[in-house]
């Protein structure tokens, strides 16, 4: 990595948030994160195991500010319910991503030795494309899309990063009205 | 009841007794139900903006919210600034603007406009409300979320349908559920230890007081604290009150136009202990080169965000300011008198040898001497409404406030025409005590217009123009910072300023002599309602001690001798 990079990489946090599902909670975390000179890498929402509750999994550039102003500011609002950076834990890291792939009589066997080589599984095929679906660690996906780039990618979509911490504590995915973490004021 | 009914009676379960604000398309619903409820006293203003200062000077003079009503769209637009000016300063305001009805919303309906996406960066949290049952509880979440914690403004846009709709029955809300918002810490009392013992070690210890002292009400402790520690303690600009400024180790006013002693002391404490404030670009000057021999760096505040947000601390104290130096005053080990005599005698000769000057002798009116002699007629017991520029730091270094909530004014935004509507709230809040307004001629035509709403409610507020006809604080950095050229500065086809008072109903004076300055306070003191005096003062008249921008507060410049 060139001096830029390696100042880049340890900007990087990644952090997991419960929220509550309101309309414009999005709005409000990418808003923080704007206006505080962070910058979204990676961001995905899904639902958690309780209802009303959401859970967000986000890569954050955190540019010039100190790199745990990332957390505590979005820890200020009040409807990020718990907040926890995950960065410097031990945590399982998975990611996404379908690759739609162009391909002719002559490259179709290679791509498909290559996809298989890569853990990769094939979606969906017919004479001219395959649609292929790549998942693990994202440093994982990374390369398994940088060697796939020796046929001809027409389409991507990456799900962004999903995250979760190894701790044995329940951590952020607890039940709501437990303690910890929420509403620095 | 409709929604507009429920609206108002949840204002009044919270105590409300003053809104400030204007009627519109969107709002109507509640100013039909308003005549019903004789125990709001709505104060009707010129501008939605004025509204916003109005209820901002309200709650800081009263220490309980402001209230704000304003219609959708421009309405609630005009309120942005005032809100942004609270939010900054952490003062709790609730406004309440109406929206279009929410089977129109997101259609660019008249007057509509993203109130919330608007406000969002700008309140400490809001809300849109488009179904009457939630208003009970919305309102009782906004009340709370504004005036606890590190308090601030919190929006609360109500579609019309909603304002309009009938709930017979309304369920009102015991307690309050906000999962994700917290905000009693209590402090870790190690932390508090280990602070107060490196407090009472310190050589040449230094305590900076901001706004949140104030706040937390913890002027008492603050002063213990610093004489227990025989500390030498100085504020922010919005600290300023929280420490006596003739305390024998007072310190004055910090940050890039403080006091010459202040910045000395800062810039050689071994220890600097920051109270309740958020240790800004203003209180800093160039961060890198702030407090270069502090070995010790304590942060009080109740926001964990500010820990380390400019400069990391040492050691963390998240609390409000006033349980914090309480619970850390009985770990305080009160050094040895010899021990701390150097330090302290080093600060006498610092405030020796750079004391507040300014021009005695040129002829013309100084606006340092309007100011010292509205201090010796009003010491200890005016609240004194400044608004921003060279104006508001010579209200800040001039008068020595000794008690906290006398002096107002917008230090973070830095908005100009705050002083006056904020003057404004704060005589109707405080109506016993003597308001003054000290503002230029620059910001208080940006929101003059208010002067229809002193006059109307027969507010004693005196508006003391220190007019020098020209953006005083922009010209004095172009003189010394952008290599002199006086660009758009100039201003002297302001209208007559007495004339102006008198068409508005209100008397005003022109004063252009030291001599007549005595006269025209006996002349606002002694006139019920407001006054305006015009008092037309040196056109060059500079603010000193400044640490020109970009540089180190060691490199702060003083009154040059010849003017002097």
């Amino acid at each position: 990595m060139t001096t830029p990079e390696i100042a880049r990489a340890q900007r990087l946090r990644v952090l997991t948030a419960v929220v509550e599902d309101h309309p414009g909670v999005l709005s409000r975390v990418s808003g923080m994160i704007r206006r505080r000179g962070f910058n979204i890498h990676g961001l995905s929402v899904g639902p958690t195991g309780v209802p009303g509750r959401s859970r967000m999994t986000l890569t954050v550039d955190a540019g010039h500010a100190e790199v745990d102003q990332v957390e505590k500011q979005l820890d200020r609002l009040i409807e990020v319910l718990e907040i926890e950076d995950l960065t410097e834990t031990p945590r399982i890291n998975r990611e996404l991503a379908l690759v739609k792939l162009a391909v002719d009589e002559e490259s179709r066997s290679r791509a498909l030795t290559e996809i298989d080589r890569l853990g990769g599984r094939v979606l969906d095929e017919d004479r001219e494309q395959l649609i292929v679906e790549l998942s693990g660690e994202f440093e994982r996906v990374e390369i398994a899309l940088e060697a796939l780039r020796s046929f001809r990618i027409v389409d991507l979509a990456r799900s962004g990063p999903v995250a979760i911490s190894k701790s044995r504590d329940r951590g952020p995915a607890r039940a709501p009205g437990t303690q910890a973490g929420g509403g620095a004021w | 009841m409709t929604g507009a009914d429920i609206v108002l009676e949840a204002l009044e379960r919270e105590g409300v007794r003053v809104i400030f604000g204007y009627p519109g398309g969107a709002n109507l619903p509640i100013y039909k139900e308003l005549p019903k409820h004789p125990r709001l006293r709505h104060i009707l203003v010129r501008h939605e903006q004025g509204a916003a200062h109005m209820a901002d000077g309200y709650a800081r003079a009263s220490g309980g919210p402001g209230v704000v009503f304003a219609t959708s769209g421009p309405g609630a637009l005009n309120t942005i600034t005032g809100l942004a000016t609270a939010f900054m300063d952490s003062v709790p305001l609730v406004a309440i603007t109406g929206q279009v009805a929410s089977t129109v919303v997101g259609r660019d309906a008249f007057q509509e406009s993203d109130v919330v996406g608007c406000s969002m960066p700008v309140t400490k949290h809001n809300y849109l409300i488009t179904d009457v049952h939630d208003i009970p509880r919305v309102i009782k979440e906004a009340f709370h979320i504004a005036t606890t914690g590190r308090p601030g403004p919190v929006l609360i846009d109500i579609c019309k349908d909603a304002q309009q709709a009938d709930w017979p029955d309304p369920v009102w809300p015991q307690a309050i559920q906000l999962p994700g918002y917290r905000p009693a810490f209590t402090p870790d009392l190690s932390q508090l230890e280990r602070a107060a013992d490196a407090l009472s070690r310190a050589e040449r210890p230094v305590i900076l007081a901001g706004h949140g002292v104030i706040l937390s009400g913890g002027e008492e402790e603050l002063i213990a604290l610093a004489e227990k520690s025989a500390t030498p303690t100085g504020t922010t600009l919005l600290g300023i009150g929280a420490f006596p400024v003739r305390h024998p180790l007072s310190l004055h006013m910090t940050g890039f136009m403080g006091t010459g002693w202040n910045l000395k002391a800062v810039q050689d404490a071994d220890l600097l202990m920051c109270v309740g404030m958020r240790v800004d670009d203003r209180v800093t000057a160039k961060l890198a080169d702030w407090a270069p021999r502090a070995e010790t760096f304590i942060h009080v505040d109740i926001d964990r965000s500010e820990m380390g947000k400019n400069r990391r601390p040492h050691m963390e104290v998240v609390a409000d300011a006033k349980t914090a130096l309480g619970k850390m005053l009985p770990h305080i080990r009160p050094p040895e008198p010899e021990r701390r005599r150097t330090w302290l005698t080093q600060i006498d000769r610092w405030r020796e040898e750079h004391p507040l000057r300014y021009v005695h002798s040129n002829g013309h009116l100084q606006p340092q001497d309007v100011m010292i002699e509205m201090y010796r007629r009003c010491a200890d017991e005016a609240i004194v409404v400044a608004d921003v520029g060279q104006n508001q730091i010579w209200a800040a270094l001039w008068w020595n406030f000794a008690k906290p909530g006398l002096f107002i004014n917008s230090g973070g935004a830095g908005t100009m025409g705050f002083a006056f509507p904020a003057a404004i709230g704060a005589k109707v809040a405080r109506p016993e005590k003597d308001v003054w307004c000290v503002a230029g001629e620059g910001g208080f035509v940006m929101t003059a217009q208010e002067l229809s709403v002193a006059v109307k409610h027969k507010l004693d507020v005196k508006i003391v123009l220190l007019n020098n006809f020209s953006l005083g604080m922009v010209r004095q950095f172009q003189d010394d910072f952008y290599g002199g050229v006086r660009s758009e500065v100039d201003l002297h086809d302001m209208p007559d300023f007495v004339k102006l008072a008198e068409a508005y109903g209100l008397p005003g004076r022109l004063v252009t002599s030291a001599d007549e300055i005595g006269p025209a306070m006996d002349f606002a003191q002694q006139t019920p309602g407001p006054v305006l005096i015009d008092f037309r003062i040196d056109e060059e008249a500079n603010v000193y001690p400044i640490v020109p921008l970009g540089l180190g507060l060691n490199d702060f410049r003083e009154l040059p001798d010849d003017y002097a």
